[in-house]
């Protein structure tokens, strides 16, 4: 019976990657968590842990070799990739560490990109991208190019194209790994802004100090969940 | 996705790499250039040939001795066409025929002004001269009148050897033979094929050809005009057969003479040169696979070094028909770009060489439509793999790619 607020449900998942030579390389061994509605979520772990691979799971960018991933109740796990990226497009929204926007492109077509994807009509865009770029205080680099802005507004683009399909789940994968402190607080701000409005927020980080923003820390080590803690 | 939005990322993505997009589309625009180039001069070589040959008029077909046009014009066949064989056709009052024309000619030397010269001599009736349609710079054509008159129309650079250049020499007196002849006009023939031997020979009376230079009646062709070409083939069998009766040709033999309608000159050269055209262009566009396996190689290389951003799009949800849309965009973008400069250059290049020698430009839009096409083709053809793969590829390994 799944929790009717349970947004994420993952069940016994494992992760192997083939090596080429008929051997394996298991990155995750029987992860099961679940996320509900509204959580901000720090996964936290140190490098090889398997906290990228969880995230890439959780971001329906990979599957898993064994186990489930139950989305709103319904289990992804055999998705084809078009349904997948129809998940990624609706449902969830991804801030990375670096190579958030595409380049030669306007802020403003980069946060348009998703709308395009989700086949949302051109007279709703504008407002949609508009209103997402003022939630993140950068409507004025709007027609700016991705490559001439600094890396603190990078990521606050980053923020405002997650948000623009108004998904159920932000996804940050070290958000902050690029930035000064002042400037990962102010992006942890955003982050933090958006878990009050009600949104989920699944962060990956290594660094205790962005992992305390969230109410939540699951720690993995060597593909295990070692602790779950909640604020 | 949009396609407007699609094309413009594509220029955008063109255009950062300015150097090597033109290098490669460098290649297309070889293939189209010249296939446009080729087909461009070849169609103005047909239109050429057409403007020539209408100068004769099309509505006739003409008859010589031998098997073949030109054994005439020697003389000696061993069985010549002679006045009676005009007189025959003639007298047959067939409805499609309008006018026989029989031609005499003969080589001669022509004295005037104290000097000699050696000149070809074409001996006319009045509807014979409107066939080989000289124009008058100074004085008069033969008339029905001056059959048996020593008159004499003399080609351009014949009078001017004798008299000297811009020299009127209407009314002044030729020597051929020993006889003299009044000359009552200069004519001058602007055709590139025939004018420059026109231009240097000498149109006298038929029967004073036959009579006083000749010695005989024969003919070397007989030019039959018709009402309406639609039944020329039908005219000339008729004639045939009148012919080879009036020859006593006997059933199984081949002609004696043989007969040949610009018509189907016309027809044959045209298709001859077209099929050239044809097969020329389709050597140069061998060019054009050539450049689409540039268009292939970079756009290959383009997926390698934006595997991230595809990783990127596939997370922000594009699926593998969207990726595949873009690239397959973004390499007929660059081919169609490049065979849009291919047509210019290539037409650039056809009006310049029909400039240099003197023949009719003709753009022609068939083709044009035919390299658009082809360039298309060929940028979603070479461009299809590359664009698999880049869609093919899954979202985490893209993303991950250094």
């Amino acid at each position: 019976m799944v929790n009717k607020t349970s947004l994420i449900e993952l069940k016994d998942v494992t992760k192997k990657y083939p090596l080429g030579n008929g051997e394996y390389y298991q990155s995750l061994y029987g992860i099961s968590l679940t996320i509900n509605e509204g959580e901000f979520v720090a996964i936290m772990g140190p490098s090889g842990s398997g906290k990228s691979t969880t995230m890439h799971i959780l971001g329906a960018l990979d599957t898993p070799s064994t186990g489930t991933f139950m989305f709103r109740g319904k289990n992804i796990t055999s998705y084809s990739n078009d349904e997948l990226a129809e998940i990624r497009n609706r449902e969830i929204g991804f801030v990375f560490q670096s190579f958030n926007l595409l380049p030669r492109t306007t802020v403003y077509k980069n946060v348009e990109r998703p709308l395009m994807y989700g086949k949302v009509p051109p007279n709703e865009r504008d407002q949609r991208v508009m209103d997402a770029l003022r939630l993140v205080k950068i409507e004025d680099k709007a027609q700016n190019f991705s490559n001439h802005i600094s890396g603190g507004q990078i990521q606050r683009v980053a923020i405002a194209r997650a948000i623009i399909m108004d998904p159920s789940v932000i996804l940050a994968d070290e958000p902050t790994g690029n930035l000064d402190t002042t400037t990962s607080h102010e992006i942890m701000g955003y982050l933090q802004e958006l878990n009050q409005k009600g949104r989920t927020i699944i962060l990956i980080t290594h660094e205790e100090d962005i992992a305390k923003f969230a109410k939540r820390i699951i720690r993995i080590v060597d593909g295990k969940i070692i602790s779950d803690t909640k604020k | 996705m949009e396609y407007n939005e699609i094309i413009r990322a594509s220029i955008v993505a063109l255009k950062s790499n300015l150097m090597r997009t033109a290098l490669t589309m460098l290649g297309i625009i070889i293939g189209i250039g010249s296939v446009i180039m080729i087909a461009s001069i070849g169609q103005s070589a047909v239109a050429y040939v057409n403007e020539e040959f209408s100068s004769f008029g099309t509505n006739y077909f003409q008859i010589n001795p031998g098997q073949n046009a030109f054994s005439g014009i020697g003389g000696g066949s061993s069985n010549p066409l002679t006045l009676d064989d005009a007189q025959v056709i003639e007298d047959a009052g067939m409805e499609n025929i309008i006018s026989v024309a029989p031609f005499a000619f003969a080589s001669t030397r022509a004295a005037a002004n104290d000097k000699e010269i050696q000149v070809s001599v074409y001996g006319v009736t009045a509807p014979g001269q409107s066939l080989l349609n000289p124009t008058l710079v100074y004085g008069n054509f033969l008339t029905d009148a001056d059959s048996n008159s020593r008159v004499a129309l003399i080609g351009i650079d014949a009078a001017e050897e004798l008299f000297g250049a811009d020299i009127n020499p209407v009314g002044e007196t030729l020597r051929i033979n020993g006889s003299r002849y009044r000359i009552i006009g200069l004519t001058e023939s602007e055709s590139d094929l025939t004018g420059g031997f026109f231009n240097s020979s000498i149109i006298l009376p038929l029967d004073i050809v036959s009579e006083q230079i000749r010695g005989d009646d024969e003919l070397f062709e007989i030019d039959v005009s018709v009402a309406n070409t639609d039944y020329i083939n039908q005219t000339m069998d008729d004639v045939e057969v009148l012919l080879r009766d009036a020859r006593d040709l006997e059933e199984g033999t081949d002609n004696d003479f043989n007969m040949t309608s610009f018509i189907d000159s016309l027809e044959t050269i045209n298709s001859i040169t077209s099929l050239l055209t044809a097969l020329i262009a389709g050597i140069s566009s061998i060019s054009l696979i050539v450049g689409g396996v540039g268009v292939m190689n970079i756009m290959l290389v383009s997926v390698t070094e934006r595997t991230k951003e595809i990783g990127l799009l596939k997370s922000i949800g594009a699926k593998n028909n969207d990726i595949l849309t873009q690239f397959l965009i973004e390499s007929v973008v660059m081919s169609v770009i490049g065979g849009v400069i291919g047509i210019v250059i290539g037409i650039l290049g056809a009006f310049l060489i029909s400039l240099a020698f003197g023949i009719p430009f003709i753009l022609s839009i068939p083709w044009i439509i035919i390299a658009v096409v082809a360039s298309t083709l060929v940028g979603i053809i070479f461009g299809l793999y590359p664009a698999r793969r880049a869609a093919a590829l899954s979202p985490i390994d893209a993303l991950r790619y250094e």
